[in-house]
């Protein structure tokens, strides 16, 4: 077994027993990754041509390799968040959750691709081009942080960071298989994490086992003075807790969501996942969420695309990035940098977030929406008086092939359903690994109330007991 | 046909930076003086990944100055982004209170073209951030046209509260004296020092027309007015032009129009006003004010001006005018009142300070703050006059000799020569004495009975006074000569 295949507790024991060297370990990874990154594409920018430095020799993650979504701000490394726009800015901050994960003795290998500021669920809509499922490098890795779950899948590291707007952690999680959480929002300081949707952004870990997910969010949660919507009072325990049980712990199906049609793999593994949580003493029961069915889609992208144009507002270049010298004027300035910075995708949720709030509409739209988002709040409230975990999948169809015709754009907005409403009320979601359907793996998705991360993911560590642990993918044939 | 009068019906919208060692949103220093870019953070750059935290010193700021124009305290207020593309303006979007702001309304008193007191009604107070500095080489100092043009961030994220009056002032005189009266309330709330000369007071106004014959005029709204002085001219003259338009049977556009200040006329503002929408700052939670808070803050309030002003007049018998100078600048009101703790009567006090203290002040270009002679010594010196230990003349010569040379009332007796008391008793008859001896003619002539009109008496009494350097009393002086000739 290569040093590359450990999971992050194997390799936090391996080096604590000094079994092998950090430096080892680091190389078994930078090998790995140069015999696979032709074929996978997962990187923006490396920065293992010769290990960072450990920060912390005696910290929990000491010598643990890593990689980082590149919207999370790191201080003198090129940040990119996938756009031309920002050019080769190297932020003068790191993000508080890549901050603690140094301080924790964490090595950055470098920064990995997604859609360009978070805008797109392929990982194809980035300035760098597209990243490659391992599992099968014709299909698209999901997004937006494609590149955090293609890393870790394909044994770059033993795990890594994404961010989690409508679904950005956990699709790409069950599309390459590994696990991936999208934590509490007020979880994990959002400082540093390059903005789309700010009431919707979070950041989470990827990894290759439940565990190892534990192991990082003890490490990047916590209250974070430079985040005003980070918690404040309450201490989270993410040690694993072997007298977690699911006997008479209620696990709900969405009743608006079963007469969806899934892929036929994604059917089965909610058959099967099912059956576990009936063995291991769950009731399964039924929630009905009309509020979510009906207008949880059109809610999301009225406020992720308002608050997004505003977000995206000061890229102007003249502060930072990408800029041009010869323009007449400010205004003519702007317009050249803005035009040529950022791609369509982005542009058309300017444009979109522009008409949403435009003063004549704001109401009507805006307005309109941040109210719905208060009903979908209380109908998940409410039915979380009825049950612990609600199950459903993270998407209703496997990855797609890469170049595929785009399909209308607005079906590709429908196929998150079953992921943004976690991001409007706030909750945690879990993206877990089931099994296999030929080479492609297949996730399924627990939702939790707020808060109840810790518990998430003890349940998901029974269901890892049984489903089985995703290997490491090996589409590329590298 | 009769002919036709006008109203000018004014609004007035003011921009005052909140006194803050740190930022709004991050905890850089608030000193714009500062070499340019050197009190700057990731935050008040709008670096992509930052976040605004809110600093809630300044939400006391923005209590404090509430209170001072009798507005209330919203128990919850919001964050919202105003969007405008500037170079000066990081984020490409304020974060600015507009829509939900910390105060609900309130009011200041000024006196109308009758005299009478009339209220001019605050529509709320809110707290939003200030944007950077521009500088401009070549062109005339603005953006469109420079040959290169400089940004300096150390202002971006300053704390500012903006005031918007209703449209309640009718004239530029109610103007400024809502202004004014409203910087004076300010700066006595601690919530701002609102030093003019420092661009820490901005005005903009929304001047309409009213017509007799029942023609609105459009609102036009005139920017750019950094001086008392300045708005004062805008609204005269945006009334004249307005009111012309009018009398000529024209319309007035709604439109937002630049002050140029040099010159002295309002023109069409060159920037097309980039229309703005506002949507929630999602990255700050809202402001949640409890009755608590409220209160501690308030009792942190100090005593009006106007009030301060009654006060002296009720209980010390101050003259109303005396008491208002003395009320219209805070730290002079606590000088006046530093000197009356001590023991000083209040109405000599209020007299040396009105007259005394802001003459000196006056000709030194001293504030208060840094005038030398501490109100303790003032009101010993005022006792000593009140005593007869000095006269006034010798007081004020004292106090002068204090205030050039920075020495005590003692010091500056023996250094002017002054004989505290007077001279008088031996000392003064020793003095006739030497004076009688020294004119053995004008005493025989006195004798002789030949000074009839007293001329020689006073004579005598001139030279005496002389000697003693004007500090003997002329009454005990011309007693005690008439009783040394007899």
């Amino acid at each position: 077994m290569e040093l590359y295949e450990l999971n992050l507790r194997d390799a936090i024991a391996g080096l604590r027993d000094k079994k092998f060297s950090a430096s080892e370990l680091f190389d078994s990874c930078k090998a790995r990754i140069d015999s696979c990154e032709g074929k996978i594409h997962a990187f923006i920018t490396r920065t293992d041509s010769t290990p960072q430095p450990c920060a912390n020799p005696s910290g929990l993650l000491a010598g643990i390799p890593t990689v980082l979504k590149d919207n999370l701000c790191t201080r003198g490394i090129r940040t990119t968040a996938a756009s031309k726009i920002l050019g080769e800015w190297r932020p003068p901050y790191d993000a508080t959750a890549w901050k603690s994960l140094k301080e924790a003795g964490a090595i950055l290998m470098g920064k990995v691709n997604m859609d360009e500021f978070a805008m797109g669920n392929t990982c194809g809509n980035s300035a760098f081009g597209p990243t490659h499922n391992p599992n099968d490098i014709s299909r698209v890795p999901g997004g937006s942080s494609g590149g955090s779950a293609a890393a870790v899948s394909a044994g770059y590291v033993p795990f890594s960071l994404g961010s989690d707007t409508g679904g950005s952690i956990r699709q790409p999680a069950s599309f390459c298989g590994v696990y991936g959480l999208k934590p509490t929002y007020g979880m994990v300081s959002r400082y540093g994490l390059i903005s789309y949707g700010s009431s919707l952004d979070q950041i989470g870990p990827f990894a290759r086992t439940v565990e190892d997910l534990q192991v990082i969010m003890s490490v990047i949660s916590g209250h974070d003075p430079m985040d005003s919507s980070s918690f404040r009072d309450r201490p989270h325990d993410f040690s694993r807790k072997d007298d977690f049980s699911l006997k008479g712990k209620r696990v709900a199906l969405v009743k608006e969501f079963q007469d969806f049609t899934l892929d036929a793999p994604i059917a089965e593994a909610m058959a099967k996942t099912r059956k576990i949580l009936e063995d291991e003493g769950a009731i399964i029961t039924e929630i009905s969420l009309p509020v979510v069915a009906r207008y949880a889609v059109a809610c999301y992208y009225a406020l992720a695309m308002s608050e997004a144009h505003t977000n995206l507002e000061r890229y102007d270049g003249v502060r930072l990035g990408y800029t041009v010298k010869d323009a007449p004027g400010i205004k003519e300035m702007f317009e050249r940098v803005r035009s040529y910075g950022f791609g369509s995708e982005v542009k058309a949720r300017i444009i979109a977030g522009t008409c949403l709030t435009e003063p004549t509409r704001c109401e009507e739209y805006y307005v309109a929406a941040t109210k719905v988002r208060t009903l979908i709040a209380q109908e998940f409230t409410r039915a979380f008086g009825e049950t612990e975990f609600i199950l459903q999948p993270v998407t209703p169809s496997l990855p797609g092939k890469i170049g595929e015709p785009e399909e209308d754009a607005m079906k590709g907005y429908e196929t998150d359903l079953y992921t943004l409403p976690v991001n409007l009320a706030g909750l945690p979601g879990l993206s877990f690994f089931t099994g296999y359907a030929g080479s492609l793996p297949v996730g399924l998705q627990l939702i939790g109330p707020r808060w109840s991360d810790s518990d998430l993911l003890n349940t998901g560590i029974i269901l890892e007991r049984h489903l089985g642990t995703p290997k490491i993918a090996n589409g590329g044939e590298c | 046909m009769p002919e036709l009068t006008f109203t000018p019906v004014i609004g007035i919208e003011i921009h005052i930076r909140l006194k803050s060692d740190s930022k709004l949103f991050c905890s850089c220093s608030t000193n714009t003086d500062a070499p340019a870019n050197t009190n700057i953070c990731p935050v008040c750059m709008g670096l992509p990944g930052t976040l605004p935290h809110l600093n809630h010193r300044v939400v006391e700021q923005g209590m404090l100055a509430g209170f001072a124009l009798n507005c209330g305290i919203r128990p919850k207020s919001l964050f919202f982004r105003k969007s405008y593309f500037y170079p000066d303006l990081p984020k490409g979007h304020q974060v600015s209170q507009c829509d939900l702001p910390i105060t609900t309304s309130g009011y200041i008193e000024v006196h109308d073209s009758d005299g009478n007191l009339k209220k001019i009604r605050v529509h709320h107070l809110h707290l939003e951030e200030d944007v950077g500095s521009l500088h401009h080489s070549g062109s005339d100092g603005r953006l469109e046209g420079a040959a290169t043009s400089y940004v300096d961030y150390n202002r971006s994220g300053t704390p500012l509260a903006e005031i918007v009056s209703e449209p309640d002032v009718a004239s530029s005189a109610e103007a400024v004296e809502y202004v004014m009266t409203l910087r004076r309330r300010v700066i006595y709330s601690g919530a701002s020092d609102v030093e003019l000369e420092k661009g820490m007071m901005r005005f903009d106004a929304n001047v309409s027309m009213k017509c007799s014959d029942g023609r609105w005029g459009k609102k036009v709204e005139v920017k750019n007015m950094n001086s008392f002085k300045a708005l004062e001219r805008a609204i005269e003259y945006e009334i004249k032009r307005q009111r012309k338009i009018m009398l000529q049977g024209g319309e007035v556009m709604q439109e937002t129009r630049h002050w140029n200040d040099a010159k002295g006329v309002t023109s069409p503002s060159r920037v097309k006003e980039s229309y703005r929408k506002f949507i929630v700052e999602p990255d700050l939670p809202p402001l949640y004010i409890s009755q608590e808070w409220i209160d501690r803050v308030a009792a942190r309030m100090p005593e009006m001006p106007d009030v301060k002003a009654n006060r002296y007049v009720a209980d010390w018998g101050i003259p109303r005018e005396v008491a208002e100078v003395l009320t219209d600048d805070k730290n002079l009101a606590a000088y006046f009142e530093g000197c009356v703790e001590v023991g000083a009567n209040p109405v000599r006090a209020a007299h040396w300070v009105r007259t005394e203290v802001l003459r000196v002040l006056n000709e030194t270009g001293k504030k208060i703050g840094e005038f030398t002679v501490r109100p303790e010594v003032l009101a010993g010196l005022v006792a000593r006059v009140d005593d007869g230990k000095l006269s006034t003349t010798q007081g004020k010569e004292v106090f002068d000799h204090m205030c050039a040379s920075g020495s005590g009332i003692e010091e500056s007796i023996k250094a002017l020569g002054i004989t505290e008391g007077g001279v008088a008793g031996n000392a003064l008859t020793e003095i006739i004495a030497s004076v009688i001896a020294a004119n053995p003619d004008v005493l025989e002539e006195i004798r002789s009975g030949k000074d009839k009109k007293g001329k020689k008496l006073k004579f005598l009494q001139g030279l005496v006074m002389k000697e003693t350097k004007g500090q003997a009393k002329p009454q005990e002086v011309a007693e005690a000569i008439a009783e040394a000739v007899k």
